[in-house]
């Protein structure tokens, strides 16, 4: 009975992997490398959770998400000083900062900027959510890697894949949790 | 001042403006901005722009023919309706072409250019001229020969992709997050009710750009810090094709159009 429902199981693992790892045929990215060497480099370098989230146009059947969702958690690694929340002011320099992370356009909150509503608001994050660890925690792990929570999200992963580093990230969180931080004695742009 | 410095400085203040008060639908916009431009100018960039394509078209290339001589698709010299019926595969070359590339094929081939020899601004120019024969017209894409099927694929599988540092991808934001706004204008649905491939080519107003479709599929990926395709490459060929198939039956308001 048990190695019956294993089967099944054994038979479909590899052909997800399979299919994770050729979202393009050899002959696609062939296609693909006309576009120049930087542009094709990213496809041919394509990661297998970003192949399998192309595959299922950013919907992964229910049956997939367990592994997936384990995989993404183990990416996420945390600042070696163990604080989740570091600077708020340079938190505040990356979250409004377009080249760097660009949180506002799509997160409504920022006093700086006009936020986007892509994603939820953030409006006074801080004195809404408190900063219990668990809140701490869960808001450094989203920014660390999104994918962990919401599978195939268009928020980018800034830890998993590098965008920032885990103390950036902790400053982060402090610009959003911490009272004192303008996030949340300022208004946000276009508050009402 | 000459007239692009002009539009610039008219264009940036008529931003301006429309930013002073506050958010407005920007089609509406564009055709506000139009309107004003006409107003005060008397001719718009983009009829200048078609004049310019207009006097490249009729100009005489090494091997003394003009551009006359070629074929867009349907029969030599036949403009009307010609650029809404590309990409299409061509037997000549036996490759698919859309409106840029089959520019650089008759200016080759035909005309006897050197590759070298041929500037980007007057590929762009030719197509604002060859595409405003077909305003009004139906946009009708196929897919019959295996070279449209294959691109097809290719770029309906580049429009549902993740990649990069970023997990880019175009769907991921013009089909999940249509209308809703990062930055200042909502996402187009690009596929759907906003029919985004026939806005191009355009002159945009609050750039003083004229660009086609390739154009603006780069400066897609680039503006979200993702690597950009070349010019005149297959993925964006494919990403052509599989929008056009998309918008087929969508009848083309204004080519050359006027756009943000």
């Amino acid at each position: 009975m048990k190695l019956k429902k294993l089967f099944p199981i054994l038979l479909a693992t590899p052909l997800v992997v399979a299919l994770a790892q050729s979202y393009f045929t050899p002959s696609e990215l062939e296609a693909i490398k006309t576009g120049g060497k930087a542009y094709a480099e990213v496809f041919l370098n394509q990661r297998p959770d970003q192949a399998l989230c192309s595959f299922h146009r950013n919907r992964l059947p229910a049956d997939l998400l367990p592994q997936f969702l384990e995989e993404q958690r183990a990416l996420i690694k945390y600042p070696a000083s163990g604080k989740l929340m570091g600077d708020w002011k340079k938190g505040g320099a990356i979250f409004n900062n377009l080249q760097k992370a660009n949180c506002f356009s799509c997160h409504f909150g920022s006093p700086v900027h006009l936020g986007g509503d892509v994603g939820p608001s953030l409006e006074k994050y801080g004195l809404k959510r408190g900063q219990s660890e668990a809140i701490q925690r869960y808001t450094y792990e989203v920014i660390y890697n999104a994918w962990a929570y919401f599978p195939c999200t268009v928020m980018y992963r800034f830890g998993a894949l590098g965008g920032l580093t885990p103390e950036e990230i902790a400053d982060v969180v402090a610009y959003l949790l911490d009272p004192e931080s303008e996030f949340n004695t300022k208004p946000a742009v276009g508050s009402k | 001042m000459s007239p692009r410095v002009w539009w610039k400085v008219a264009a940036l203040f008529l931003l301006a403006l429309a930013l002073a008060q506050g958010e407005v639908d920007p089609r509406e916009e564009a055709k506000r901005q139009k309107q004003l431009l006409l107003e005060t100018a008397g001719i718009l960039p983009t009829e200048l722009i078609v004049e310019q394509g207009k006097e490249l078209f009729n100009r005489k290339g090494p091997s003394g023919k003009t551009m006359a001589e070629c074929d867009f698709g349907l029969g030599k010299g036949v403009l009307e309706g010609a650029a809404a019926r590309l990409p299409r595969y061509f037997l000549d070359t036996g490759k698919v072409e859309d409106l840029d590339g089959r520019i650089l094929t008759c200016m080759t081939r035909v005309q006897g250019f050197r590759p070298d020899q041929i500037r980007r601004q007057e590929v762009v120019a030719v197509a604002f001229y060859i595409a405003s024969f077909s305003t009004g017209k139906p946009i009708q894409v196929r897919l019959l020969f295996p070279q449209e099927r294959e691109l097809y694929t290719l770029g309906e599988k580049l429009f549902y992709a993740r990649s990069g540092a970023r997990d880019i991808g175009c769907a991921t934001c013009h089909v999940t997050y249509v209308g809703r706004r990062a930055g200042v204008l909502p996402y187009a649905d690009v596929l759907g009710r906003d029919k985004s491939w026939t806005h191009w080519p355009a002159y945009r107003y609050s750039n003083d750009q004229i660009w086609t479709m390739q154009d603006r599929i780069r400066a897609c990926y680039g503006n979200i810090g993702h690597p950009q395709p070349n010019l005149y490459s297959l993925p964006i060929l494919a990403l052509e094709l599989f929008m056009a198939y998309q918008n087929n039956g969508a009848v083309v308001e204004e080519w050359p159009a006027f756009v943000r």
